[in-house]
């Protein structure tokens, strides 16, 4: 225990009275009274104000501490939420990649399908017709019979069968190549 | 009361309550309290080589954050490396058996449990004290 000299404690008691200043902490429970009982009365209220100035720490650390923990659960939460959103996020990327993937394929082969069939047509045709014609025109060549009507049809149905053909094929293929590349480039698109 | 007591838990906030609760209930005017488990370790080896005084009691959290290792090998370090009769336990917000059974091998006297209500488990705690002391109390677990 710690002995004060009555000056100090003359001191203390005076500084308490007048500017309501005391001493504070584990030391107070230290400080021996002896049998001074002003100082006594003092030191038992220097000791019960800090009490209560620990009780008030106590509620508010506790306070603090349970935001604290409040707030870190809080962050976790929104971290697993993030990281869940992130996963969701990856797998709807990796959803639409493959719809892409697959829809690509699907287009393409229509297109292929599709490019396959006319120039098939196409050639049949040119082959049928061309063939017919070209049979006629040297029918009219050999006989000596009037070829201008046979020519003339020779002549148009091949320029209008392969511009014809090529045309519809060029266009198929311009379209499928235009829409990969220019994909959302629409002119009439750009303000969104 | 005891003369002094070394806290070691990361959280600072918990070194006010505990120090408060401990000024309240008159356990002990003396508080040291560490954030790391290394720290203590290298704290409490000093004291035994400087043949300086130990603390009565030793409060040890389970998870020491930032620590190479955590609170129950520190438990087994003081009492098995350094310690001699040191009254030492875990103060934890954990109630988990098998960590509880680990922190009895380590040596551990005590376990008590990190809540709001913190006051009332250092009271009983207090009162079985002098039983740890003379190592005839068994493990406990304050809830």
């Amino acid at each position: 225990m710690i002995t004060l000299n009555d000056e100090i404690k003359e001191q203390l008691i005076t500084l308490a009275a007048e500017k309501n200043i005391f001493l504070e902490g584990n030391i107070t429970k230290l400080i021996d009274c002896e049998s001074n009982l002003e100082f006594q009365n003092y030191i038992f209220k220097c000791i019960s104000r800090d009490k209560e100035n620990r009780k008030k720490r106590l509620d508010i650390t506790k306070t603090i501490q349970e935001q604290n923990k409040a707030l870190i659960e809080w962050k976790s939460h929104n971290e697993q939420l993030n990281k869940d959103l992130q996963a969701a996020l990856t797998e709807s990327e990796k959803a639409k990649q493959l719809a892409e993937s697959d829809l690509d394929v699907l287009q393409k082969k229509t297109q292929n399908e599709l490019v396959g069939s006319i120039v098939k047509v196409a050639l049949w045709i040119i082959c049928g017709v061309g063939t017919i014609t070209s049979i006629l025109f040297a029918a009219t060549l050999f006989t000596g019979l009037e070829n201008k009507t046979v020519e003339s049809s020779w002549s148009n149905m091949f320029s209008i069968l392969l511009t014809n053909s090529f045309s519809i094929v060029g266009t198929i293929m311009g379209v499928k190549y235009a829409g990969n590349k220019g994909a959302g480039r629409c002119p009439n698109c750009k303000k969104n | 009361m005891l003369d002094s007591i070394l806290l070691v838990d990361d959280e600072n906030l918990f070194h006010l309550v505990f120090e408060d609760a401990c000024s309240l209930l008159d356990i002990s005017l003396n508080l040291m309290a560490i954030d790391n488990a290394d720290a203590a370790e290298n704290h409490f080896a000093g004291l035994v080589k400087n043949n300086k005084p130990k603390p009565d009691c030793i409060f040890v959290d389970l998870n020491i954050i930032g620590s190479s290792f955590d609170g129950i090998e520190l438990v087994r370090r003081i009492n098995f490396e350094h310690g001699d009769g040191v009254v030492i336990g875990i103060i934890s917000s954990s109630d988990d058996e098998a960590e509880q059974a680990k922190a009895v091998k380590a040596g551990a006297q005590f376990w008590i449990i990190k809540s709001d209500e913190i006051e009332p488990r250092l009271e009983e705690f207090v009162k079985d004290l002098d039983g740890y002391k003379e190592r005839t109390a068994p493990f406990k677990v304050y809830r």
